[in-house]
């Protein structure tokens, strides 16, 4: 019984500990960010890391999920007679939920797990400290150039991903379904306003943002040599996992409400 | 060869191009910017437009041709009555007659609205921009439905009738008299048909 209640209060001071280390990583950040100036090469480093080396897998992961969107919404679409309104669908649910999310998650899992081990075996090889003693501060050294660069590159990507997406499902509707081209990008434009693209851009860059605290936060506190880097990159990614999905359906909720 | 630092800037930068470019591409798609094509407005007047909101499409004969800009309460004091005042952006080239009828449509399944101008027959006279054309007022879904609840009402009546072999109606279809009386009439002249030119056998009356 006792268990229990240390078990319960474990986790929550774990929590605890977590968006408080996050949160003072995160107005660190911000007053670096701010404060400038900064080194042009490292952000384009961490940029090209981020975002054009994601970019292949992003773009492969965004045709399928187009594919598999428009034969999905096919098998339903078929029964109503009513091929026309898959384009509609593909364009909407990518550019609003499916682009930001995938694109979103896949840099997570891959840049995100990066950033973690990265900073995790300097830590644990005291290089992070080593900085400190040469009076460079870490999270400006280390941490600002990566929330640039993926706040940046991550709304780059997910356009990459909408259209890519937009014409895995074009592929389909056109070779397979028998819609006419002109008809699918018509009606795939008509249905598109401005908020349903801007919605979803703006809720990637908190998304970088997130991708970047977590894991430069579960970086900084490795504990425990190469085991313990192995196990904070787990963890990264999960929480950020999370996090990400938490905070997309805050978003989608806030903009359901502001932008009805 | 470009090597190391530049090549990186080279990579980045050519990512966010395109990024740019598709941002852009996105953007002039959405938006089909119709401030490029030159156009002027014209006011619909209403009694009641059923619904139709900012950013309806206009239609001139069943072709697009522009939209709904704005959408106003106007109060005329001669008529001691509000009514809706619709502003309409037109193309430039789309020269609408001046007696053409306006009225509000529903598109598809869904249940669009749009307004739907019927072009009319003069064609000497063409609307000018800020010029009025007033509307025919869409029959509002409840009056539709107490139109049709009546006409249901009386079909329904006849058919009572008939079916309780009352009136002209029922008699005819469910009383065979008739038609075993033009039976026998038609076998009768099959049989003798000098029987149609006969002449009646009675004299007519003397005046």
């Amino acid at each position: 019984m006792v268990k229990l209640f240390i078990n319960i209060g474990n986790k929550v001071l774990s929590f605890l500990y977590l968006m408080g280390g996050l949160s003072n990583l995160a107005f660190q950040s911000f007053y670096w960010t701010f404060a400038g100036p900064h080194k042009k090469q490292r952000i384009l480093e961490q940029a090209q890391k981020a975002g054009v080396e994601s970019l292949p897998i992003i773009s492969l992961v965004a045709l399928f999920i187009g594919v598999i969107m428009a034969l999905q919404t096919a098998y339903q679409m078929q029964r109503l007679g009513s091929e026309m309104y898959i384009a509609s669908i593909v364009a909407l649910s990518l550019v609003r939920e499916l682009g930001p999310v995938i694109a979103s998650l896949v840099v997570a899992g891959r840049v995100g797990a990066a950033i973690t081990a990265e900073i995790g075996s300097m830590q644990v090889t005291e290089q992070i400290d080593a900085l400190q003693t040469l009076a460079t501060n870490p999270i400006r050294y280390l941490v600002v150039p990566r929330l640039l660069a993926l706040s940046i590159m991550l709304p780059i990507l997910t356009l990459y991903a909408d259209v890519i997406g937009i014409f895995g499902g074009y592929l389909i509707c056109v070779h397979k379904l028998g819609i006419s081209s002109s008809m699918y990008l018509n009606i795939t434009f008509d249905s598109l306003l401005f908020k349903d693209l801007f919605s979803g851009l703006i809720k990637t860059i908190f998304f970088g943002m997130i991708i970047a605290f977590v894991s430069c936060y579960h970086g900084f506190n490795v504990e425990g040599g190469a085991e313990g880097v192995g196990r904070a990159t787990t963890r990264s990614v999960v929480t950020s996992f999370i996090f990400i999905i938490s905070a997309d359906c805050f978003f989608t909720a806030l903009f359901y409400f502001i932008f009805p | 060869m470009i090597f190391g630092k530049t090549r990186l800037e080279l990579k980045v930068g050519i990512f966010v191009f395109i990024g740019l470019v598709i941002l852009v591409t996105f953007v002039l798609l959405i938006g089909d910017f119709k401030t490029w094509t030159s156009g002027y407005s014209i006011n619909f007047m209403f009694n009641f437009v059923n619904g139709v909101k900012i950013g309806a499409p206009v239609r001139f004969a069943g072709v697009d041709i522009g939209e709904v800009k704005d959408i106003e309460f106007v109060f005329l004091p001669q008529e001691k009555k509000v009514k809706v005042k619709m502003i309409g952006w037109v193309k430039e080239e789309v020269k609408i007659p001046i007696d053409s009828t306006v009225w509000v449509n529903t598109l598809g399944l869904l249940g669009e609205k749009y307004v739907e101008i019927m072009p009319g027959e003069d064609h000497n006279n063409y609307l000018s921009p800020d010029q009025t054309l007033v509307g025919a007022d869409p029959i509002a879904m409840h009056e539709m439905a107490e139109l049709a609840r009546r006409i249901a009402g009386n079909i329904d009546e006849s058919i009572v009738k008939i079916k309780n072999k009352e009136g002209t109606v029922g008699r005819l279809l469910y009383d065979d008299t008739v038609y075993k009386e033009l039976e026998a009439l038609i076998t009768d002249i099959r049989k003798h048909p000098w029987k149609l030119l006969s002449q009646p056998k009675e004299k007519p009356k003397k005046r």
